[in-house]
């Protein structure tokens, strides 16, 4: 059973972990914390359903075809990207100079309209995801371990890889890490800072995507409303990791999965969301700036 | 001048403002809530169609009293406070009866507020026996209650099954948890104790915890308070982890979406539900109808609140009043003859007869057991 519920816990968390990866980004630059990227992630969700849809449609898919999958993520990655972007570009950036609140308030009705916007065109009823894996698992001393569980923890992992590649080899990646300790410092030594920002969305959104599918895919049922519960625990795990620290929001993910799974397996599944957030309020009272955050001392 | 241009404007604002307020003295109101969007907007749906189309019968042959009917909808989302603000929203309007709400936690303290503004009740969906327990004049339900469907749930597991091991859980809701309760109490006279008893939070999306808890105590029997949208993870994920558990559940499952979703993981399952409608010779005229009108059959709580709506206007025709008291004191003593067939209602406002049957999924569909 411990095993088991290691599993279990271990998936959700890569999920929170993936989602909590763009809260932390932009937060890490232009610390914003963007309500929007639930809705991002749910984005993701019903463009994987489209995605597929038009494939069936055109009878260009089999049931379990890897490479259905396959199209249907960098469709979704695609689509995210572009919404992040987009968003940035007319919530975000004209809002760069004013005070901390304007920007906060904008990503929350950015949240709002993309909410109702998806239940007007999509409709409020559940949407059921395509099985696109079959019921095959790995039988582990006495737990099992289904492909789609292996599945997402294995594409988190690849994920959190490529991004921690990108930040650190990379020319991107390195403007990255200087616009975020100092915009206005980086932006004296030649770095466009409006392009690191917009690329920090396209990836967060990117990731956002891909969980959206995978997540759609691991409960078979989606609609207009999974993001703002999605967005609400990520958001808790990049806090719980340090939030504007990359590695902490890979750490926060998987512990908050790991938290609730255990909680709701050996304590009681009534009280799960209780642990969670009572080991996060215990974490900020010794630790304020997260598990792996810094003390950063304010500039006067 | 500044001076005079403002109070131009404040005064065409009120005047305007005024306008909007005017009631159409000729309509009569009728509220409709229930969860019209959100995870179980397939069931606001049904409750809407059932209500358009016995309203669009009654306009058709001139209204009621002389005048037209008009519904106002009110979106409750299934949550508590929400069903507060429609019933002050309905009682603002002046609305003459609601029908409404589905939920039991919605129903329950919405009750309150209509019989606080003497207004009449008729939930087409909601089963806790609570909510005609409190002795409230004003409520009504065209369905039946919680005791009577565990008893039927617990019988079945009992004596038709013949399983002694038997896991419960529910959604934490009035009804999900009231009804999960009385079939734990009706399991408990066949001396059956469950082996696991234990709440899930609604709109979460991962069971698999409390799945792999429960199958530790290897129940032959999943018995669910709560409905379908909780139900269809729960069947798919208890599959996916590898249990063959028997899942069993109650009204609130009965839903198409169930076995369209969770796909053949539901096969087998059994949930109870009243019977089946198309038996019911008084209700084929209406499932045509409906049939034409929306082209899909209709849902489980379809002909309730076609019901529901039916005896509202009924009573206003027959009491030539839109009068709370009155209204009740008719709906209390009349029997009613209605697309359900004969309907009448005990002094608490239930159904004096409401059988509860159960059904199984078979080959994508509900089928009666018999």
């Amino acid at each position: 059973m411990l095993l088991q519920q290691l599993i279990n816990g271990l998936t959700l968390g890569s999920v929170y972990a993936l989602i909590a990866l763009g809260y932390t980004m932009v937060y890490g630059i232009i610390e914003l914390i963007n309500f929007a990227h639930g809705e991002i992630y749910m984005l993701g969700a019903y463009m994987g359903i489209i995605t597929f849809g038009l494939l069936t449609t055109l009878h260009l898919t089999s049931p379990t075809s890897g490479a259905t999958l396959l199209i249907m993520m960098v469709m979704a990655m695609l689509f995210c990207s572009a919404c992040g972007v987009t968003i940035e570009r007319l919530a975000y950036r004209p809002l760069r100079g004013a005070s901390r609140l304007s920007p906060l308030i904008s990503a929350l009705g950015v949240s709002i309209f993309l909410q109702n916007f998806v239940m007007l065109a999509q409709g409020p009823r559940d949407r059921g995801f395509p099985h696109l894996f079959a019921g095959e698992g790995i039988d582990l001393f006495g737990s099992r371990i289904s492909a789609i569980q292996i599945f997402i923890m294995a594409t988190s992992v690849l994920m959190m890889v490529a991004l921690q590649l990108l930040v650190h080899r990379t020319k991107i990646g390195k403007a990255m890490r200087a616009t975020a300790q100092d915009m206005q410092m980086a932006s004296l030594v030649g770095i466009d800072v409006d392009r690191v920002i917009s690329a920090t969305f396209l990836i967060g959104s990117a990731l956002a995507g891909v969980a959206g599918v995978m997540v759609g895919m691991y409960y078979g049922l989606i609609n207009f409303f999974i993001g703002y519960i999605a967005g609400i625990k990520a958001f808790t795990a990049a806090v719980l990791g340090g939030i504007g620290n990359i590695p902490g929001a890979m750490l926060g993910g998987l512990l908050l999965g790991l938290i609730e799974a255990l909680g709701a397996g050996y304590i009681s599944s009534e009280y799960k969301d209780v642990f969670a957030f009572a080991i996060l309020v215990v974490v900020l009272i010794f630790r304020p700036s997260g598990l792996l955050g810094k003390d950063i001392s304010r500039r006067v | 001048m500044r001076r005079s241009w403002m109070w131009r404007v404040i005064t065409g604002a009120i005047v305007v403002l005024g306008l909007g307020d005017v009631p159409e003295a000729s309509a009569i109101k009728l509220g409709m809530a229930g969860p019209l969007t959100g995870d179980q907007g397939a069931i606001g749906q049904q409750l809407k169609n059932g209500t358009i189309i016995a309203v669009e019968e009654w306009n058709a042959k001139g209204g009621v009293l002389g005048r037209k009917i008009e519904i106002v909808w009110g979106d409750d989302q299934h949550d508590p406070k929400q069903a507060v603000a429609v019933a002050n929203k309905f009682l603002n309007e002046g609305v003459s009866g609601v029908i409404g709400h589905f939920n039991s936690s919605c129903s329950i303290p919405a009750s309150t507020i209509y019989h606080e503004g003497k207004v009449v009740q008729i939930t087409p969906g909601s089963t806790n026996p609570q909510l005609t327990e409190r002795g409230l004049w004003n409520v009504f339900r065209t369905i039946g209650r919680d005791d009577q469907q565990g008893v039927v749930a617990a019988d079945f597991i009992a004596k038709k099954l013949k399983k002694s091991k038997v896991a419960v859980l529910h959604d934490k809701t009035t009804y999900g948890q009231g009804l999960a309760d009385e079939s734990v109490k009706a399991l408990e006279k066949a001396k059956i104790k469950p082996v696991y008893y234990a709440g899930i939070t609604q709109g979460d999306k991962d069971y698999r915890p409390v799945l792999t808890a429960l199958k530790q105590k290897s129940p032959e029997v999943l018995f669910y308070g709560g409905i379908y949208p909780e139900a269809i993870l729960l069947t798919k994920q208890m599959r996916e982890l590898g249990m063959k558990t028997v899942f069993v559940s109650g009204d609130g499952v009965w839903q198409k979406e169930y076995i369209d979703i969770a796909g053949k993981d539901a096969e087998g399952a059994y949930v109870t539900f009243t019977p089946d409608q198309a038996k019911i010779k008084e209700a084929q005229g209406f499932i045509k109808k409906h049939k034409e009108k929306f082209g899909e059959d209709v849902g489980a709580y379809t002909v309730y609140s076609y019901v529901a709506a039916n005896i509202l206007l009924d009573a206003i025709a027959a009491t030539k009043s839109t009068d709370g008291p009155k209204l009740a004191d008719h709906i209390r003593k009349t029997k009613w003859n209605t697309a359900l067939g004969p309907i009448q209602f005990d002094k608490k406002g239930d159904v004096l007869v409401s059988p509860f049957v159960v059904w199984e999924v078979k080959d994508g569909k509900f089928v009666e057991v018999k």
